[in-house]
């Protein structure tokens, strides 16, 4: 029960802040972790803990309900009524007789609860569970559901940080913005939600392999596959969105080929159908340490790829 | 009476979740969607067979909840965006027939019959995108199989009624119904999100002059039906010359000669599909 999960459930070392009067609740908190994993800070008046929560913000926040100089629903108010904060689980402690009375949520926004006695192996589990559904909440593009910044920084650093080859692909979309100023935004959120299908599923195409594909925002798409199956999965993209995105235009913009937009200067352009540019990154040997230098060799990659106003992919073979 | 009759189909209709299918295509689909070295391309092609899976596999694609409805009249695009896991779910979901098995037959090669008489009519016309046609073609008889499913007893005074009276099967489901399967194809294509032109060709197969914004794919699927009809590839519910609409021709810029080349390849792809089992 205190082995520390294998491989962690986090990336990193989570602080939590615990504000509760009662040293047992916080003795066997402590106990379900190994320090390593998760920190807890204990507070046991909820006032003094407010300002710590403004100005270092911990992962998670455990309030116990038998605070004597505030409420915990006061406290959870507090923080997810910030939307800088908001992302912040909040983990009610209660005893029975709390939930002898109906607890409004949509008022008191926490993410869970824990009841006295409290069962160890409950509590952890909870609290893990609590901490993963919200890294996942937190980061879900909004349009598309996948994984977004955090996720995918997160991603790309663990697997330099284990020296593991990998190929590291940007998507986006040339003309984008041209079919967006063209047909309104819905229309383009179609697209993307399209392009967003097409990734993900050409990538788990690739059986047995590990991969990962996230939505930077936008008409910015990541996807992550073992180098020698990058190459295939570039090409197949290419010619699926190539072959589908005409069905998002209309009849007669189809079959003349391009469309008439007004441009940012106020001039009427055509520009052709939107294509799809790949540029992708290649990390082997360990040759990259940190995550800004792969996002720096993509973007300048990403300029090459740009210049082909038709669908293509560039891939950096360097090895320095 | 009748206006009872029409609401009650329509609220059965609209209420289709389940349709079955013959179990030859959906043992192969199986197959193919657990083989992970499957291509979508193979897969594509198996469904494209179906007049029922095609249907489910663009309803699908086509719901809101994949953020582009109605845009996807393509088998293979519409695997490209649902992905393994959802075609998978689709075909666990789906039933077999168990009954009439016999008479489904018929109307499974029509379909698949008129799907590749379009195919080839939509090539001679020199429009893009043939396979769309194939699929309009498809699922031009849809309405039939919902009925002969969920109102068997009405399904069965249909087929009497054609034979006692000599009639089309399409003039015997209005003697019954009050009405035809291309009324049951408009509101299944409108109920299912089918993009506009699938659900326009399917509602007006019959009477293509009538079509307001895609004339030219409901003429290719009306053409179709009367090919495959003359050909008496399958069966459609009757054995009657069915009528070739005259503005068909005319939107189609076909003359009897276009008619004789099609009729060659028809001849040609129909050995080929004949291979296929069903």
């Amino acid at each position: 029960m205190n082995q520390s999960v294998p491989d962690s459930l986090f990336y990193r070392k989570q602080q939590a802040f615990l504000l509760s009067p009662d040293p047992e609740l916080a003795a066997l908190l402590q106990s379900l972790w190994p320090v390593e994993e998760m920190e807890f800070r204990v507070f046991d008046k909820g006032r003094r803990a407010i300002e710590f929560l403004f100005t270092e913000p911990p992962d998670l926040l455990v309030v116990d309900g038998r605070l004597d100089d505030i409420s915990a629903s006061d406290v959870a108010g507090l923080v997810k009524s910030e939307n800088v904060y908001r992302q912040l689980p909040v983990v009610l402690c209660l005893d029975a007789a709390d939930l002898q009375r109906e607890w409004d949520w949509n008022r008191v926004e926490v993410d869970d609860f824990v009841l006295r006695p409290f069962s160890p192996e409950e509590v952890r589990a909870r609290i893990n569970l609590t901490l993963c559904r919200a890294m996942r909440a937190l980061d879900a593009n909004p349009l598309s559901k996948l994984p977004g910044n955090t996720s995918i920084i997160q991603r790309i650093q663990q697997l330099m940080d284990q020296e593991q080859d990998f190929a590291l692909a940007y998507c986006d979309l040339d003309y984008f913005k041209s079919y967006n100023d063209r047909y309104g935004f819905s229309r383009g959120d179609e697209i993307l939600m399209m392009t967003a299908r097409l990734i993900v599923n050409t990538i788990k195409g690739f059986a047995g392999v590990q991969s990962f594909v996230g939505h930077v925002g936008g008409d910015d798409f990541v996807f992550i596959l073992p180098v020698d199956k990058v190459e295939e999965a570039c090409k197949r993209i290419i010619a699926a969105f190539d072959d589908i995105v005409p069905h998002f235009y209309d009849p007669e913009d189809r079959r003349r080929g391009h469309i008439r937009s007004t441009d940012r200067e106020g001039n009427v352009r055509t520009f052709p159908l939107m294509a799809v540019s790949i540029a992708v990154v290649l990390n082997e040997q360990a040759r990259l340490k940190h995550y800004g230098e792969a996002s720096a060799i993509a973007m300048a990659l990403k300029k090459k790829a740009k210049e082909n106003p038709k669908s293509c992919y560039v891939i950096d073979r360097r090895k320095d | 009476m009748e206006e009872d009759l029409k609401t009650s189909i329509r609220g059965e209709v609209l209420s289709v979740k389940d349709l079955p299918t013959l179990p030859d295509v959906l043992t192969e689909v199986s197959k193919l969607v657990e083989d992970p070295d499957a291509s979508t391309e193979a897969i594509a092609k198996v469904i494209s067979r179906d007049q029922v899976l095609s249907a489910k596999v663009l309803k699908m694609v086509n719901s809101p909840i994949y953020g582009f409805p109605g845009r996807i009249s393509s088998i293979q695009h519409a695997l490209v965006l649902l992905g393994f896991n959802v075609i998978r779910g689709i075909i666990i979901s789906t039933s077999v027939f168990d009954m009439m098995e016999q008479a489904m037959k018929g109307l499974w090669e029509h379909s698949l019959g008129c799907a590749t008489a379009c195919t080839i009519i939509a090539q001679r016309a020199g429009f893009e995108d043939p396979e769309e046609y194939a699929v309009a073609g498809l699922l031009h008889d849809l309405g039939k199989v919902v009925t002969a499913v969920q109102l068997p007893d009405l399904h069965q005074q249909i087929v009497e009624t054609v034979q006692a009276r000599d009639i089309t099967y399409f003039q015997a489901e209005k003697a019954v119904m009050g009405f035809g399967h291309d009324r049951i194809n408009a509101w299944l294509a409108r109920h299912w999100g089918l993009p506009a032109n699938i659900r326009e060709s399917m509602s007006r197969h019959h009477a293509p002059q009538l079509a307001e914004f895609y004339k030219p794919m409901s003429c290719v699927v009306h053409l179709g039906d009367f090919l495959i009809r003359l050909f008496e590839f399958g069966t459609s519910g009757d054995d009657q010359t069915a009528f070739l609409r005259p503005e068909a021709m005319k939107e189609l810029g076909f003359r009897m000669s276009d008619l004789d080349r099609i009729m060659d390849s028809l001849a040609d792809q129909l050995m080929e599909v004949s291979d296929v089992r069903f």
